[in-house]
C-alpha cells in the first residue's frame, strides 16, 4: 500500500489533445448524426424484466412449532415470508460485515506501522447515560465494532430460528444484497487501497447497515414480535455507533489531519 | 539486440522456476500505466494459452513426446498465470474488453502492414475492421451500463466509431475461411498467423467466461453475439495455418511465435518492472525453442528448413496505427466473404445471408446497444447537444 499521490494518469483525454482532436474529427465524420435514443434497448429489456423468473424462493419454515410460535402463521393478509426473506438479508450481511472488519483491521495495522503513530483521530462517544465515555484506540474500537457484527449475526441466527426458519439457508434478499455489496469485498482486500479509501466503503456499508437494521425492527414490530423488535433496535443502536466511528475516522484522515500513508 | 534463434540459447528449461507469489504480482496501474503496457499483457496472456492449447492436442496425439511437451506446458501454464495476473481487478469486465478489441485493433493493423503476402494481408484487415466496429459497440455498452468512459482505457490511441457493422459479421462457416498460407511462406507469414490466431482464441474465450456474469440481458446478448464472431474469427486466422505442417514443426512455430512476441515487447515496453518479466520470458521461450529444435531433430525436421537463418522477422508496432485504419475504413468496410474470397457486399455468399438473417431475426444486440451511440470525451452524458454544420 502507497499513499495516493499525485502522478502520471493517463486516464484523461484532455492529455492529448491531438488524439482528442483526431477522435472527435472521426466521431463527426463517421459516427451517426441523432440525438440520443436508447428506446429499442428499453423496450427490450423491459421485455425480459416481464419474462424474467424469480432470482429465488424465500425458504419454507422448518419446524411448524416455530411457525405456531412465530406471528408467521397470524399474518394471513401480509407476506410472513418478507420477515424470513430480511432476516436472512441481515444475517448475511452481518457475517460478511465480520469479514469486512477483518480486512479493515489489516488495511489499519499496515498503516500504522507505516506511519509509526495515531493514524485514526481518536473518536467522541456517549455512553448510555450522555456522558462522553473514556476513549478506545483506533484498534480497540476496530476489535470491538467486529465483535458486535459477530454478535449481530448470533441474534439474527437465533431469531430465524425462533420464525422456524433454517439460519444457513440463502434467501433471495440475502443473494440479491450480496451482489450489490460485492464491491466492498474487493475494495477492502485490495492491497493497493489505503486505509482511508476503505473507510470510504465501510461508511457505505454501515449505512446502508443501519437502514437495514431500521426496516428489520419496524418489521418486527408490524409482526406482532416485540421481544425481536426490541433487540432489533438495540443492534441498531450499536449500527449507529459504528456509523458514528466511521465517519469520524474519514473525516479525521481526509479533512483535518491527513495522514500520509492512509489517504 | 538481435536475436537469433539458434545461438541465443536462453534459460534452459529445468532451470524456468517460479512460487506463487512471483505468480501474483502487483497488478499494472489502470490509471497510470500507459495503454500499450496492457495491450502487451493481453497479447502474451493470448501467445501463452495457445501455445499451451496446441501443445494439448500434441499430448493427446503424440505418445513417445508427451514428457517434453508436459514439462514445456507446465512453465507456459505459470508464465500465462503471470501475464494475465497482472491486470488488476479495479478493471470492470467491460473495461478490460475495451483492453482486449484495442488490442486486437492495434496488433492486427501492425501485423497487416508487416504481412508481405497480399491474400493474407486482407485477411488481416478484414477482421481488423470488424474487431474495430466491436470496440464501438461494447463502448456504447460501457457508457450506457457503467456510466464509464472506453477512452480512459484506450487512451487516446485508438478511435470508437462503427466500421463494417458488427451485425453483418456473421457468416456462414463455408465462408469463413482462408486459403492456408503455403509451406514456403516466410517465417514471418507464419508468425503472425499463429500470433492473431491465439489472440483471437483467448477473446474469444475470455468472453465465454465473462457473458454470463452480466445481470443485464443486453450486455449478455452483446457478448454471446461478439462471442460467436470471435469464434469465426478463430477459424478465419486459423485456417491462415497450413493444415499440411508436421504437429512437431507447428510446436517449433509456435515456440518461435512467443520468442518474437516477447522480443517485441522487451524492445518497447516502457514500465520498467514489466519490461524486467519480458525478458525474463524471453529468455525462458528461447530455452523451449532449443527443447523443440532437439526434438525435430530426433524426428529427422531441420529447424533451419522452417526458421531460416535464425533471425527475428520484423516486430509488431505498438502504437496508434489511426491514420492506417481510417484509410482501411474508408476503403474496405464494404466488403464481404464468398468462400475463401473477398468480395463486395453484392457476391456475398448467400449461405451467410439466410444465416444472418435467422440469428438477427429476433434483434441484434449489437445495433440495440449502440443505437444512435457517438463517442464523446467523459460519456455521453457530457456531451454538447448536437449541431449540424450547414
Amino acid at each position: 500500500m502507497q499513499p495516493t499521490s499525485l502522478g502520471p494518469n493517463m486516464t484523461g483525454a484532455t492529455l492529448a489533445p491531438a488524439a482528442l482532436a483526431a477522435m472527435t474529427q472521426a466521431t463527426d465524420e463517421l459516427t451517426p448524426f441523432d440525438e440520443i435514443d436508447t428506446s429499442e434497448m428499453e423496450s427490450q429489456k423491459l421485455a425480459y424484466i416481464d419474462e424474467s423468473d424469480a432470482v429465488g424462493s424465500i425458504p419454507v419454515p422448518t419446524t411448524l412449532k416455530g411457525v405456531a410460535k412465530s406471528g408467521l402463521s397470524k399474518l394471513q393478509g401480509k407476506h410472513p415470508g418478507v420477515f424470513l426473506d430480511k432476516l436472512g438479508e441481515r444475517l448475511a450481511y452481518e457475517r460478511t460485515g465480520v469479514r469486512l472488519y477483518d480486512a479493515l483491521i489489516l488495511k489499519y495495522e499496515s498503516a500504522a506501522q507505516l506511519d509509526q503513530g495515531d493514524v485514526l483521530p481518536a473518536v467522541l462517544l456517549e455512553g448510555p447515560d450522555g456522558q462522553a465515555r473514556s476513549p478506545e484506540t483506533a484498534e480497540a474500537l476496530l476489535h470491538r465494532i467486529r465483535g458486535e457484527e459477530l454478535e449481530h449475526f448470533q441474534l439474527i441466527t437465533q431469531a430465524i430460528v425462533k420464525m422456524g426458519g433454517d439460519p444457513t439457508c440463502m434467501t433471495p434478499c440475502a443473494d440479491v444484497t450480496a451482489l450489490a455489496s460485492s464491491g466492498f469485498m474487493q475494495v477492502l482486500n485490495d492491497p493497493r487501497t489505503t486505509l482511508a479509501q476503505c473507510l470510504n466503503a465501510m461508511l457505505a456499508v454501515e449505512l446502508a447497515d443501519n437502514a437495514g437494521w431500521e426496516l428489520l425492527a419496524t418489521l418486527a414490530d408490524d409482526m406482532g414480535e416485540g421481544d425481536l423488535a426490541g433487540q432489533f433496535l438495540g443492534a441498531l443502536a450499536q449500527e449507529q455507533e459504528h456509523l458514528l466511528i466511521v465517519k469520524q475516522w474519514l473525516t479525521g484522515l481526509v479533512v483535518e489531519d491527513p495522514k500520509p500513508a492512509a489517504v | 539486440m538481435a536475436i537469433n534463434l539458434f545461438t541465443d540459447r536462453g534459460v534452459s528449461l529445468d532451470r524456468q522456476k517460479f512460487t506463487w507469489k512471483e505468480l501474483v504480482q502487483n497488478p499494472i496501474s489502470k490509471l497510470d500505466d500507459e495503454a500499450f503496457t496492457r495491450v502487451r499483457v493481453i497479447l502474451m496472456n493470448g501467445v501463452e494459452l495457445d501455445s499451451l492449447r496446441m501443445k494439448q492436442v500434441m499430448l493427446r496425439t503424440n505418445g513417445p513426446l508427451r514428457e517434453p511437451i508436459a514439462k514445456l506446458m507446465r512453465t507456459e501454464q505459470h508464465q500465462a498465470t503471470l501475464i494475465n495476473w497482472l491486470i488488476g481487478a479495479d478493471h470492470s469486465p467491460i473495461e478490460t474488453t475495451i483492453g482486449y478489441e484495442q488490442t486486437a485493433i492495434e496488433v492486427t493493423a501492425s501485423v497487416a502492414q508487416l504481412e508481405a503476402d497480399p491474400y493474407l494481408a486482407q485477411g488481416y484487415r478484414y477482421a481488423l475492421l470488424e474487431d474495430f466496429d466491436h470496440l464501438y459497440r461494447y463502448s456504447a455498452l460501457l457508457d450506457r451500463l457503467e456510466g464509464k468512459d472506453a477512452n480512459n482505457i484506450t487512451q487516446g490511441h485508438t478511435d470508437i466509431i462503427p466500421a463494417r457493422p458488427t451485425m453483418v459479421h456473421h457468416r456462414a462457416p463455408e465462408h469463413e475461411l482462408l486459403r492456408p498460407y503455403e509451406r514456403t511462406a516466410t517465417l514471418a507469414t507464419k508468425l503472425h498467423a499463429l500470433t492473431l490466431t491465439g489472440g483471437e482464441y483467448q477473446t474469444h474465450d475470455y468472453y465465454m467466461n465473462i457473458g454470463p456474469l452480466f445481470t443485464d440481458p443486453m450486455a449478455r446478448q452483446l457478448y454471446a453475439e461478439i462471442a460467436s464472431i470471435e469464434s469465426q474469427h478463430i477459424t478465419h486466422y486459423g485456417s491462415m495455418i497450413n493444415p499440411d505442417e508436421l504437429p512437431l514443426e507447428k510446436m517449433l512455430l509456435q515456440e518461435a511465435c512467443e520468442v518474437w512476441n516477447y522480443s517485441a515487447c522487451l524492445e518497447q515496453e516502457t514500465n520498467p518492472r514489466i519490461k524486467a518479466i519480458w525478458e525474463r520470458f524471453l529468455d525462458y521461450e528461447l530455452g523451449h525453442l532449443q527443447v523443440v529444435m532437439e526434438l525435430c531433430k530426433s524426428q529427422g525436421i531441420d529447424p533451419a528448413e522452417l526458421l531460416g537463418d535464425g533471425q527475428l522477422p520484423a516486430p509488431i508496432v505498438f502504437k496508434s496505427h489511426r491514420e492506417y485504419l481510417r484509410e482501411v475504413i474508408a476503403n474496405e468496410t464494404q466488403l464481404r466473404k464468398n468462400g475463401t474470397e473477398f468480395v463486395d457486399a453484392a457476391q456475398e455468399g448467400e449461405t451467410s445471408l439466410l444465416y444472418r438473417e435467422q440469428m438477427n431475426s429476433e434483434g441484434s444486440p449489437s445495433e440495440t446497444v449502440s443505437a444512435t451511440y457517438r463517442w464523446s470525451a467523459g460519456t455521453e452524458l457530457a456531451r454538447p447537444p448536437l449541431r449540424r454544420v450547414a
